[in-house]
């Protein structure tokens, strides 16, 4: 397989070059840009395969640059990185499409691994996502009980999917979930994967109210 | 003109005859008080005097608009019926001052709609400054009108029933209905005006404390990071000193950015499940120069169990952080309607459950029993060369009785 064409978003210096300096001998690195029109711009010009996606940067913040980009290609996948800790910032960009989310502090070798799995079409997901996720879909269906969606599968997690996320969110990375609950890592791939999409597509009040829930537990 | 207060009719006559407009003034209000003699002569000079840059008077104007000069006509009318009517009725508390009041009155409706628009701006800037009507002429008109005529009606009556005490009454009880009438009429005129000035008050008081808390804390920052830099500048060569200096000083950011609430109120002992274990992470980060990967599912508030708990963990935490040799060690802490786990993991270099050193062993055991204690259980599982996992579990029934 080529090596994965990437793309960084960022808008400090320092961390662009970090990142690069960690990547660039096993990714091609395509371009790079450090706010938001800058990058849409670029982005559509070199159809990256990957973009590493700063969820702050100025001029409306990843999100602006996932909703930009979807419009015109959406064979590009986003993994989305941060310093930030707050869940309503590592939600908002998942729910606008991003494949995944990493700490920027995750080392070359995860790193480099998570652009691989996210050409791969697969989710990326750090423990500290997986904690979000399951705690926004913590309490059962009942708790999205007033929220109209089409589909309720959308609004509760599987009891395979739970187990893999808290597997994930103690710090085991796939193969060791796989190994711990005696199933493929591609089986783990593919629960990881539905919960992005219940996460992205679910209409659960925790998700589109994430921050005022946040404060209120 | 500039001088202007109202019409500007005492600054231009000033001017006009070279005395200082104070005094015009002065005479003017002193003109006023003999029947409001003063006050017609105002009005009726602001309309016939042209304003200083202007070509026409108010009254010219007024004369070319058929449907001013309609309005003030009919204003007239209505309020010289009214003027009849009254002094038919034989009110004569109110007869002296109410000629010259309300034919002012019509007045002011005629410069109103006379008013070039310069003047106007000028009279709508003076309104915002009056008390009665200043606030409330924001939100137009009829919120206005709404207001001062109930309060002008309670003014008038609070002051016809104290004006008849010691009459045909007498006695205390109409004086203080009367008062309160009068008192309930001013209140509700000036109100909105009193409610407005507090809030700009307090609005302001709100807005310097947040920019004063918001230069404490960038001033804290600074302070903090340049030492840190230094701190680290100074230590260039140890590799562990400059991770626990940066992550110390990563903490620090963290804090004040997420939780500024927290600062200084949290330790080990206090706060729920998720602040202790906050604390365990921040303290082994700094004690040990690892990171400590938080993941905090769910929360609840701290009592002696949790207490417990977090301290085992903090045992198999600090544990790892001593002897995995791993630099990443993984904490996860859930709260679950009947059940709270932590698991503490790393990937080092593990050990054989069975043939441990007598000191790790005495660990494990000191978790296990501080769990039984409490009436938990704790599980150890370690894999030589593939690391380390502690698993706590607390029922959350017992937490409840």
């Amino acid at each position: 397989m080529s090596r994965p064409r990437v793309f960084l978003v960022d808008d400090h210096e320092l961390i662009r070059s970090g990142i690069k300096a960690e990547i660039a001998d096993d990714v091609d690195i395509v371009g790079e840009a450090d706010e938001v029109i800058a990058a849409v711009e670029m982005i559509g010009e070199r159809r990256p395969e990957v973009v590493l996606l700063d969820v702050h940067i100025p001029g409306g913040g990843g999100v602006r640059v996932l909703r930009d980009v979807r419009t015109t290609c959406d064979d590009v996948r986003f993994l989305a990185l941060s310093v930030s800790d707050a869940a309503e910032d590592v939600i908002a960009v998942v729910r606008a499409g991003a494949s995944g989310y990493v700490t920027k502090n995750i080392s070359g070798s995860d790193l480099i691994d998570a652009i691989w799995r996210i050409r791969a079409g697969d989710a990326v997901f750090s423990p500290r996502l997986a904690g979000f996720v399951l705690e926004a879909f913590a309490g059962g269906p009942g708790s999205a009980a007033h929220e109209v969606t089409s589909d309720p599968d959308l609004d509760q997690l599987t009891a395979r999917e739970r187990q893999v996320l808290r597997l994930i969110a103690r710090g085991y990375a796939y193969k060791h979930v796989a190994a711990e609950l005696g199933i493929s890592p591609r089986t783990v791939e593919s629960h990881v994967s539905s919960v992005l999409r219940k996460l992205q597509l679910s209409n659960r009040y925790e998700l589109s109210h994430w921050a005022s829930a946040r404060r209120l537990s | 003109m500039s001088d202007a207060v109202l019409g500007g009719v005492c600054a231009g006559l000033a001017c006009r005859l070279g005395v200082r407009s104070r005094t015009i003034r002065v005479l003017a209000a002193l003109a006023s008080l003999v029947f409001g003699v003063g006050l017609v002569a105002y009005v009726v000079l602001w309309i016939g005097l042209r304003r200083d840059g202007e070509e026409a008077s108010i009254a010219r104007r007024i004369e070319s608009q058929r449907h001013a000069s309609m309005l003030v006509g009919w204003s007239l009318v209505i309020v010289l019926v009214l003027l009849l009517a009254l002094s038919r009725l034989n009110l004569y508390a109110l007869s002296p001052y109410a000629w010259s009041l309300l034919l002012s009155g019509v007045a002011l409706v005629a410069i109103w709609r006379g008013a070039s628009p310069a003047e106007r701006a000028h009279l709508e800037g003076v309104l915002q400054t009056v008390p009665v009507l200043g606030v409330a002429s924001v939100r137009g008109w009829r919120a206005v009108a709404w207001r001062v005529a109930p309060a002008t009606i309670l003014i008038v009556v609070g002051l016809h029933i104290l004006s008849q005490v010691g009459g045909v009454w007498g006695g205390a009880v109409p004086a203080i209905i009367g008062a309160l009438v009068l008192v309930v009429g001013v209140l509700i005129m000036l109100a909105p005006w009193w409610l407005q000035n507090v809030r700009d008050l307090s609005r302001e008081r709100r807005d310097r404390v947040r920019a004063e808390e918001r230069a404490a804390l960038v001033a804290h920052v600074h302070d903090s990071v340049l030492q840190t830099l230094t701190l680290v500048e100074r230590s260039a060569d140890n590799a562990v000193e400059v991770r626990r200096l940066v992550r110390a000083q990563e903490r620090a950011l963290r804090a004040w950015l997420f939780a500024p609430d927290l600062i200084g109120v949290v330790t080990s002992d206090t706060g729920s499940f998720a602040d202790q274990l906050r604390a365990l992470q921040d303290d082994v980060e700094r004690d040990y120069g690892v990171r400590v990967e938080l993941v905090v599912v769910g929360d609840c508030p701290g009592d002696q169990r949790i207490g417990d708990l977090v301290a085992a963990a903090r045992e198999a935490v600090v544990n790892a952080a001593k002897w995995s040799t791993a630099d990443e060690i993984s904490l996860y802490g859930e709260v679950e309607a009947h059940v709270i786990s932590v698991y503490v993991r790393d990937t080092g270099v593990g050990f054989d459950t069975d043939t441990v050193a007598s000191d790790r062993q005495g660990i494990a055991h000191s978790i296990h029993e501080r769990l039984s204690q409490i009436g938990g259980s704790s599980r150890v599982r370690s894999t030589p060369g593939e690391g380390t996992e502690v698993a706590l579990t607390l029922s959350r029934e017992v937490v409840a009785t």
